[in-house]
């Protein structure tokens, strides 16, 4: 009796460890803060990380079906989009600032450049609403969901239901962006001591530490706060930033603090894209601060590099490229789906 | 043998359950919008301002959360997922319907218009909540606790269109608003919201466009939560 029963339990303890082993997608990197979002309300599954993937990369979610999430958010470039400062969406309009980088997004509590979208769930209802980017209604995305060939299925496999929802929706657009975590460039590889630093990088990692790393704070590379940085307004914006949302005056020209990890792919810089390069970043910090009343504590203090300095510091800034998150196939486009094989 | 126990046991408790079940009744929650005291229809009825305007209203929408009945204060039941989304232009939104013990005794109800700050950070939600049901902001996160939309030749607007969409969760716009109300029995309620005092008081010339948190929402808000009444 006592027998059958250690083998019950000990079946029971398989079943759970083979449970576990199949559902992690998603872990935190040895030595990384905890992330903020609550996993337990969006369990992640390969269905509809899958069925998220496949949103993501949708024309369907704008109006005319000609723009997806990864229009402005391309893999190859750090899920953003380069070569315009101001990024631009349906009908080639453009919009009033840059987009975003898209990774590690599951250690963010506030979204956008103002922090103006308070979780990730609810994130892409403002792409796809504003009339700039892909300016269509999240109840005629799901319609044309609904009606398409290949979604009821994705939605029946990832949530078991046919009928498609917004919450359905968002909930799986979430899941495959938790997924897009970087955090395999030469640097991590060199805290974790598997590899090491050249001279002129570890002198840049120096600098980088004494300069630059309160506000875009080790692992991350932000401290996810929203600081002013220095930039003289841009009279044709008139963007004041994080003081729209709040209304309050200590939030003007405070912009989110964005993440440097794959810096290197994902220029230009700055809300408003108006610098290309790194060395116009640095020369901005070095010699272009604008003083104003919101100006962040650590910018009041000049930072003073020399030419070799900013060199080196840049060396250390390309160690944050992460080419496997770059190329990570698991996050381009899903032609299993999309371009399905014809059957043979 | 414990097996056999454990059945039996599993049986009873259906068995309880079933007979907890049976011995709930369901109760209505019914929302009459109105006009003084004119039904509310919309887009075809034109109603009279105070001051000789007179307006169209083409939509009117609001949440309903958070439903308590009250005994001399004091709670003595609580509707679980409490969210309802009432809309004029669906007669079943107006019904809300209430599965509560029977023999209660209470004297108040108590709920809240629109949807509090823990529900609107909480991510994406389903049912009446689900982001397409257009009471959600997209540009900036929160909900829209109330939206009323209409004409009226004071505005000069496009279309002459007025919109109030309000709401807002965070502090010092917070627009949630508590509404209690008397009762003599929770078996059927049946509550007035009756728009022309609130009409009455916007000069639409001046006031027709809201569509963010802000203390003008937060101010009107109040008003309208004065608006509900007990038939």
């Amino acid at each position: 009796m006592k027998k059958k029963l250690l083998i019950f339990i000990f079946c029971g303890f398989c079943l759970v460890a083979f449970k576990l082993q199949e559902t992690i997608f998603f872990t935190e990197p040895i030595n990384w803060p905890k992330a903020n979002y609550d996993f337990s309300k969006n369990p992640l599954s390969a269905q509809k990380i899958e069925l998220g993937r496949a949103l993501f990369y949708e024309p369907m979610l704008s109006r005319n079906n000609t723009i997806s999430c990864a229009s402005c958010h391309s893999q190859y470039t750090a899920f953003t989009h380069v070569d315009h400062d101001l990024s631009h969406g349906i009908d080639d309009r453009i919009g009033t600032r840059n987009s975003p980088a898209l990774m590690n997004l599951a250690w963010h509590k506030l979204f956008m450049w103002d922090g103006a979208i308070n979780h990730l769930d609810v994130q892409s209802l403002a792409p796809i609403n504003h009339p700039d980017e892909m300016d269509e209604k999240i109840e005629s995305v799901v319609t044309k969901l609904q009606k398409s060939k290949i979604y009821p299925g994705l939605f029946k496999k990832a949530f078991g239901d046919t009928v498609i929802t917004g919450e359905y929706t968002l909930k799986a657009i979430s899941q495959y962006m938790l997924t897009l975590v970087s955090a395999n460039s030469k640097y991590d590889s060199v805290m974790r001591k598997q590899s090491t630093f050249t001279a002129q990088e570890k002198n840049g990692y120096n600098l980088f530490k004494k300069n630059c790393s309160s506000c875009h704070k080790e692992p991350l590379f932000t401290n996810l706060e929203f600081e002013n940085n220095g930039l003289a307004l841009d009279k044709s914006l008139n963007d004041f930033g994080r003081m729209k949302v709040t209304k309050k005056n200590s939030d003007s020209l405070k912009f989110k603090v964005p993440t440097l990890r794959n810096v290197e792919f994902s220029y230009p810089y700055m809300h408003d894209g108006r610098y290309k390069r790194l060395s116009d970043v640095l020369k901005h910090y070095t010699e272009k601060i604008q003083t104003s009343p919101t100006l962040a504590k650590q910018l009041q203090k000049p930072i003073i590099l020399s030419s070799n300095e900013k060199v080196d510091l840049i060396a250390f800034l390309l160690t944050l490229t992460d080419k496997e998150f770059i190329f990570n196939p698991k996050f381009s486009y899903p032609k299993n789906i999309f371009l399905p094989k014809p059957q043979e | 043998m414990k097996f056999k126990f454990f059945i039996l046991l599993n049986l009873y408790f259906l068995f309880i359950q079933n007979t907890l079940a049976q011995s709930e009744i369901v109760t209505t929650l019914n929302f009459i919008p109105k006009f003084g005291n004119a039904a509310l229809i919309l887009n075809d009825s034109t109603y009279p301002k105070n001051n000789g305007d007179s307006i169209k209203i083409e939509s009117l929408k609001f949440y309903i959360s958070n439903i308590e009945f009250l005994n001399n204060d004091k709670v003595i039941w609580q509707e679980k997922n409490s969210f309802h989304l009432v809309d004029a232009s669906s007669a079943t939104s107006m019904k809300i319907k209430l599965v509560i013990p029977p023999n209660i005794t209470c004297n108040k109800i108590r709920f809240n218009l629109g949807i509090d700050s823990l529900v609107n950070v909480s991510g994406v939600l389903g049912g009446d909540l689900d982001p397409t049901k257009g009471m959600y902001w997209t540009w900036q996160s929160g909900y829209i606790n109330f939206k009323l939309e209409g004409k009226s030749k004071k505005c000069k607007t496009r279309n002459n269109e007025f919109h109030f969409h309000l709401g807002g969760y965070q502090t010092p716009y917070s627009a949630l608003q508590s509404i209690t109300l008397n009762i003599n029995n929770p078996e059927k309620i049946s509550v007035v919201i009756d728009l022309q005092k609130l009409m009455n008081e916007i000069d639409l010339s001046k006031q027709n466009k809201i569509m963010s948190p802000s203390s003008e929402a937060v101010f009107l808000s109040k008003k309208i939560s004065q608006l509900f009444s007990i038939k």
